[in-house]
């Protein structure tokens, strides 16, 4: 699917802000699954960005500025084609976790990181998705978050802790991301959180948009290690495999290694701040592709009651 | 020696650097001590008082953290000097070298290179990517000349055979070369005169020979004529002192992090006549107060946009960012296969023996023994979390085992080494001294060592901790520019010329 994206934050100060430093990661990753065509980062007051890839792959574009301004706005726009989901990897046993060169590649991956630093009870509460192979445990992880959560935007914050978030019961595409990202990791099955952008009406839903052009936020979801097969991505917010409407920015090990923007200001302004997404599909004609049924939904059996009330808020 | 200060010299079962078993001094070490032992206790105390003057009138202190009165000091130093021989500094120099330069090759394949050392199993990439020095944010940024240690700091000591041995290496701000020129001008001072006839090499030219391999780490761009500052944290940090001396010895400039900005991924420093463009950077903060967009955001410390620019390739930071990795003490064990796989030889200076705990069998061998080793943490520097094995109680043990248990790779354990001893000034008197020796080391055009280094001395009757805020002390290193004639290969055989 061809996929415009225009990512847009606007920073607007109670004060001058003599200065302020950025690095900027919403460049679409060329991978195995989409091809970046184009990309342009332009920022208003003008500055010159130097681009380069961090250490998981992700483009970062560096830049400041350093003339008195009151607001900042950056604009990221890409073009991107993106292909099919993969199909899910063959059962694994987890006895394949232990070969040498896959625990050697994989280690950084298993480690608790500040976003993903659990406790008893989610190790306790991933302990139920825990199947004989990896994969089902995967994709058990996966419908465990999406079942123990509800979607409720602005119910949570950036650098809460997973417990807490699943202790509550409920946050946004990046809590649901971390908790799976956790759940993994305490079952030994390293996982890596994944920034993006969905085309969707709907993050919860994930469901396809009726138009050609939808105004969202970014997305995040998660994606873990199966031996011999690689990255294996889920999107528990919405119980869909990742798929051409997702669109990768990066991943690494947990929000920390791949945020939009981060940043320094000089002096102790107040910075409101309004960050939307604009996708627009350029290749209507495969609106109507084949509509994938949620993972969580088994087929030929109805959703239970609170799930569909769910998906209607 | 009779009725000297060295009459009752008492070698304490020791490896006594100035006096072999026999009683007399060691080849080279005559001199200073004739010229001791000729001393009264009066002699002795009278010098003592002369140094202390001079050490107060050129205003040399060390700080001490967490005490309530004042936190400068004067600066400790004992005036009888340790004195390394040509021969040994030979063999110590070369091992020294070969040693920074073979880090230098390792943080170049982790960081730029295809981590070679890693894919051949030689070190293990899981315990790399577990340090918490392996710095993720300085990956793929590559540093002129792979001069990664521009400025090390290796620990060396000697043990009951009087054979030096690397106990640990710090590369990433290691300090206390001032003390080392500061020792030097302040004897000079003291002892006017006494020793000028031995043949000692100098260690002035340090403040040039830094400010040489600086402007050689600079970017292509820079010129002929590279703009060098220091870079520190400010006047509380316990070394300011030495970034204070050291721009100074350069001619340098002396900035905080508010003195610089980044315009354009170009550095710049505010001077009195504008901003002025800066190529190498030596800074003296942590990687993680460098740049609050990358790392500690609250931090005031560093410069915003400082690692984009030596990114974009524009400015040089000395030492690089991310060297905690070479300089983990699990990850130290491995510095021998490291010279063996980059330059293919044979360390020249040895490791102390030292366990790595992670591994269950070395692990479970240790615990066995707790009492006869040295436990560390890996990461921490300054003597910081270690736990002297025949010195702790039984609680302080069990509670180490724990600790290591809940974190094996966080600890290493290290056979005791019976540090080798100097005479030192004590009540009007010489006692023999345990000491260690903080090496320099430059990497610049080639890889430069200062000759000697900061002796470090434990005052305290018996101890072994040399720490300066734990009642340490300092000597003066010589090193001899050449050794005298060995009085036995001198004889003539036969005795006929």
């Amino acid at each position: 699917m061809r996929l415009d994206i225009c990512y847009r934050a606007l920073y607007a100060y109670d004060s001058w802000v003599a200065e302020s430093q950025n690095e900027v990661r919403a460049a679409p990753v060329t991978d195995g699954r989409q091809h970046l065509v184009a990309y342009r980062l332009s920022v208003a007051p003008s500055s010159r960005a130097v681009a380069f890839t961090d250490y998981w792959g992700t483009r970062v574009d560096a830049f400041g500025v350093r003339e008195p301004h009151l607001s900042l706005e950056i604009v990221a726009e890409a073009a991107v084609e993106t292909g099919e989901a993969f199909l899910l990897p063959a059962p694994t046993d987890f006895d394949a976790l232990a070969e040498p060169v896959f625990a050697a590649t994989h280690g950084e991956y298993l480690a608790r990181t500040p976003h993903a630093d659990w406790g008893d009870g989610l190790a306790a509460a991933a302990a139920d998705a825990r199947a004989d192979d990896i994969v089902a445990t995967v994709v058990g992880v996966h419908d465990l978050v999406r079942e123990r959560m509800a979607y409720e935007p602005g119910s949570t914050y950036i650098g809460i802790e997973v417990e807490k978030v699943l202790a509550e019961g409920h946050g946004v595409c990046q809590d649901f991301a971390h908790l799976a990202v956790a759940m993994c990791r305490s079952l030994g099955v390293p996982a890596r959180y994944v920034s993006g952008y969905l085309f969707t009406t709907s993050d919860f839903t994930g469901e396809d948009v009726d138009g050609d052009i939808v105004n969202v936020q970014t997305h995040a979801w998660f994606e873990a290690a199966v031996p011999w097969y690689g990255w294996m991505a889920m999107d528990p917010t919405n119980g869909r495999e990742v798929g051409p409407r997702h669109v990768k920015i990066g991943h690494g090990r947990d929000y920390d290694d791949v945020p939009p923007i981060r940043g320094a200001v000089s002096g102790s302004s107040v910075a409101l701040v309004e960050t939307d997404v604009e996708i627009r599909r350029m290749d209507p004609s495969q609106q109507a592709a084949v509509v994938q049924p949620p993972l969580t939904q088994p087929i030929g059996e109805p959703a239970p009651i609170e799930a569909q009330q769910q998906q209607q808020q | 020696m009779a009725g000297g200060l060295f009459s009752d010299y008492d070698l304490g079962g020791f490896y006594d650097e100035a006096i072999g078993t026999n009683g007399a001094p060691r080849p080279g070490q005559e001199p200073v001590v004739d010229w001791f032992d000729a001393l009264t206790p009066d002699d002795l105390r009278y010098h003592g008082d002369l140094r202390d003057d001079v050490l107060r009138s050129r205003g040399i202190t060390f700080t001490v953290y967490g005490e309530a009165q004042g936190i400068e000091r004067t600066w400790p130093m004992d005036l009888f000097p340790r004195i390394i021989r040509a021969d040994e500094w030979d063999v110590l120099e070369r091992g020294l070298a070969q040693r920074v330069d073979a880090v230098n090759r390792f943080l170049e394949d982790l960081y730029v290179g295809d981590q070679a050392i890693l894919n051949d199993g030689v070190v293990p990439r899981w315990l790399v990517m577990s340090s918490s020095g392996f710095e993720r944010e300085a990956f793929n940024i590559s540093v002129p000349n792979g001069a990664r240690c521009l400025v090390s700091g290796v620990d060396v000591v000697r043990g009951a055979d009087g054979r030096f041995l690397v106990l640990e290496d710090n590369l990433r701000n290691p300090s206390g070369v001032s003390y080392v020129l500061e020792n030097r001008a302040t004897m000079a001072r003291v002892l006017t005169g006494a020793f000028d006839r031995m043949g000692i090499r100098s260690v002035d030219h340090y403040g040039r020979s830094l400010l040489s391999a600086l402007k050689h780490a600079a970017p292509p761009a820079a010129g002929d004529d590279p703009v060098v500052c220091v870079l520190t944290p400010g006047v509380f940090n316990s070394a300011y002192f030495e970034h204070a001396f050291l721009a100074r010895q350069m001619g340098v400039e002396l900035v905080e992090g508010r003195d610089l900005v980044v315009d354009d991924h170009v550095v710049a420093m505010r001077t009195t006549g504008g901003l002025r463009r800066v190529d190498v950077i030596y800074r003296r903060i942590d990687d993680h107060f460098l740049d609050p967009v990358v790392f500690e955001s609250g931090s005031s410390l560093g410069v915003p946009g400082l690692m984009a620019a030596v990114r974009a390739g524009t400015v040089t930071v000395a030492n690089a960012v991310g060297n905690g990795v070479a300089d983990d003490k699990a990850v130290y064990p491995y510095v021998p296969a490291m010279i063996r796989y980059y330059l293919g030889e044979e360390a020249l200076i040895d490791n102390a023996t030292t366990y790595v705990l992670w591994d269950d069998d070395e692990r479970n061998a240790a615990f066995d023994r707790m009492d006869e080793l040295v436990w560390k943490p890996v990461a921490e520097s300054g003597g910081y979390g270690i736990l002297i094995g025949p010195q702790a109680s039984d609680a302080e043990l069990a509670a180490m085992r724990d600790t290591v248990e809940a974190d094996p790779r966080g600890w290493i354990a290290q056979e005791v080494v019976a540090l080798s001893r100097v005479p030192s000034c004590v009540d009007g008197g010489l006692e023999g001294r345990h000491v260690d020796l903080r090496t320099f080391v430059l990497t610049g055009e080639s890889i430069e060592v200062i000759p000697g280094g900061l002796t470090r001395v434990a005052m305290r009757k018996g101890s072994l901790i040399v720490n300066s805020s734990q009642g340490g002390g300092s000597k003066d290193t010589w090193v001899l520019s050449e050794d005298p004639p060995d009085p036995a290969a001198a004889e003539p055989a036969g005795g006929t010329i």
